[in-house]
């Protein structure tokens, strides 16, 4: 296993304070402790070669997580390997073993050009000259950002420096990689720049990454794998396929007609209808076992100019546990 | 990188690096300008005038040498979890903050080296043989090292404190009056002077301009091993306090 995690948990020890200067002199002699439990005896296993998708809302755990996989914090308790090492050592053979790009955090110099930042990284990583010219080479060419390497990191785009971000901590190629938020932020093309990026170099180099993302595009196109973490807690770690049948074996379709259609048939009774643009459009929520039969009988009954099922249930799924985690 | 950025603002430069060292030289040569017009041909515990100014202007050498570093940024990268990003790359965290340190000592020889020249022109300091030039540059870069450990050790308590200024405060106030950067050793009392050579006060500006003066009387060898006897010291201190604050840290901000 490349990540071998049991029991861990992170609980951190925050203080309440009453608000206002008298609220300030009492805190001084009497301080009410809070204690907050990130992480809470999470259990996980990563197979070397395996893209995971780390998914849960804000405040969930996540990054907590991937800093205490990385070793940035020391976890509370419970027990953890990385590619064999236990991350809190910090032992500098585990630290060029792995990479952490954080979408809101750079870790390229900002005053600086990008190439100026790799030479750096290259002597901490200790690169060899040759080694150090084909991977800058590979990854700029792949990443399309050959023309901005020479230019001040701070007078590029959002998405150029994504790009140089994840090419910052690809040059030592780890063997894990933490990707936490990589698109956040970035527009459309970019996003999906980076994703490809991801796909490609994941499926040339068999890397294993874990990757956090509120955007279920990326998950959808990336993982094959999901873990859920609520409140701390693991609640969900299987494919994304069972992931998105969570909430049942249903297909949402939308129908959308040519003028308004009779709302009060029999037809759309059973299937949980919500209608929109008076009686223009309709989206049903159908059993995958009834889905050829009903479509078809819409279709030859109705004037039906367009007709989908939904792009990514995994987002409906998400937004639905995030709200209702009861029904894990 | 780190001497670039110390050079990036010529202001900041000059305000941070060489401004404090000489506005302090001149409240000093001022006062003893003013306590020594008392009385002429007065002698001050062995000191007269120009042995003072004297004295003071390798005081302000070895402070522009061996003080100037400070951890300001340390303590602030701490505190807004900017330390993160550094325990991942694979070297230790005190080996990135001891280049830095070097990167400014090296700017800092310069501004000294600079400073030197030009008070050599003037009748205010006695012109050392090169033999002891040489025994003052080392012992105050060993110095310096002492005074970078305390900084990085000040800069560590940030695991713990909101605000660190105070202890950097504190400390320089202590060393000036403790090291005999205001008044020199010979000053305090017998038993205040020996209290004192058990810490390493002492060796952060007295010793270090005794021996620029040609004056200092003991080993020099021997000088190094204490100094390098506390600066072992310090970084135990440092280690513990850096694996204690570890569990700690929780990146905040991140």
């Amino acid at each position: 296993m490349v990540i071998e995690c049991h029991g861990l948990t992170k609980e951190f020890r925050t203080y309440k304070k009453q608000p206002g200067f008298l609220g300030t002199l009492k805190s001084f002699f009497v301080r009410e402790q809070i204690l907050n439990r990130a992480v809470d005896h999470f259990d996980l296993l990563l197979e070397p070669g395996a893209l995971v998708g780390l998914l849960g809302p804000n405040g969930a755990g996540k990054t907590t997580l991937m800093k205490m996989l990385t070793g940035i914090i020391v976890p509370s308790s419970g027990k953890m390997k990385v590619l064999g090492f236990t991350p809190s050592e910090r032992k500098l053979q585990f630290r060029r073993k792995i990479a952490l790009v954080m979408g809101q955090k750079n870790q390229l110099w900002w005053d600086i050009p990008a190439m100026d930042s790799f030479l750096l990284l290259q002597k901490y990583y200790e690169i060899a000259d040759g080694d150090f010219k084909k991977r800058v080479g590979f990854l700029s060419e792949m990443l399309d950002v050959e023309k901005v390497l020479h230019i001040h990191v701070r007078k590029l785009s959002l998405g150029e420096r994504m790009k140089l971000e994840l090419m910052a901590s690809l040059l030592h190629e780890p063997e894990v990689i933490f990707l936490d938020e990589p698109t956040i932020g970035l527009d459309l093309v970019a996003q999906k720049n980076i994703r490809d990026f991801l796909r490609v170099y994941q499926e040339e180099r068999q890397t294993t990454i874990l990757l956090t993302s509120h955007y279920m595009a990326d998950v959808e196109a990336l993982c094959s794998r999901i873990v859920l973490i609520l409140g701390g807690k693991k609640r969900f770690d299987d494919s994304i396929t069972k992931f998105s049948q969570i909430l049942g074996r249903e297909k949402f379709v939308t129908f959308t007609f040519e003028r308004g259609v009779d709302q009060t048939s029999e037809i759309w009774k059973s299937h949980d209808p919500k209608w929109k643009f008076e009686g223009r459009q309709v989206e049903l929520r159908i059993p995958e076992e009834r889905l050829r039969e009903l479509s078809a009988t819409i279709l030859n009954q109705y004037p039906v100019v367009d007709f989908h099922t939904e792009k990514m249930p995994i987002e409906r799924v998400m937004s639905t546990l995030i709200s209702n985690p009861h029904l894990l | 990188m780190s001497m670039i950025a110390f050079m990036a603002y010529k202001v900041n430069f000059f305000l941070i690096i060489i401004g404090p060292a000489l506005v302090f030289f001149f409240i000093k040569y001022n006062l003893w300008s003013a306590i020594y017009s008392l009385k002429e041909g007065i002698q001050i515990q062995g000191y007269d005038f120009s042995e003072m100014i004297n004295y003071q202007v390798w005081v302000l050498i070895v402070s522009l040498l061996s003080q100037g570093f400070f951890s300001s940024q340390l303590a602030e990268d701490i505190r807004l979890g900017r330390i993160s990003s550094y325990l991942i790359y694979p070297f230790q965290f005190w080996q990135f903050h001891l280049a830095s340190f070097l990167g400014f000592q090296t700017i800092q020889m310069a501004v000294a080296g600079f400073t030197i020249l030009i008070l050599f022109g003037s009748d205010l300091v006695q012109v050392p043989t090169w033999e002891i030039l040489t025994s003052g540059l080392v012992m105050s870069f060993v110095v310096g090292l002492i005074w970078f450990s305390f900084q990085f050790l000040i800069g560590l308590s940030a695991f713990w404190l909101e605000e660190t200024w105070v202890l950097r405060v504190i400390l320089i106030t202590v060393t000036q009056f403790l090291s005999g950067s205001i008044l020199p050793l010979e000053f305090f009392p017998l038993w205040a002077k020996d209290l004192l050579s058990m810490t390493p006060f002492p060796y952060m500006t007295h010793v270090p301009v005794k021996i620029f003066m040609g004056a200092y009387e003991g080993s020099l060898p021997i000088l190094v091993g204490i100094l390098l006897l506390w600066l072992g010291i310090i970084s135990l201190v440092c280690g513990l306090m850096w694996r204690s604050g570890l569990k700690r840290y929780s990146a905040a901000g991140m």
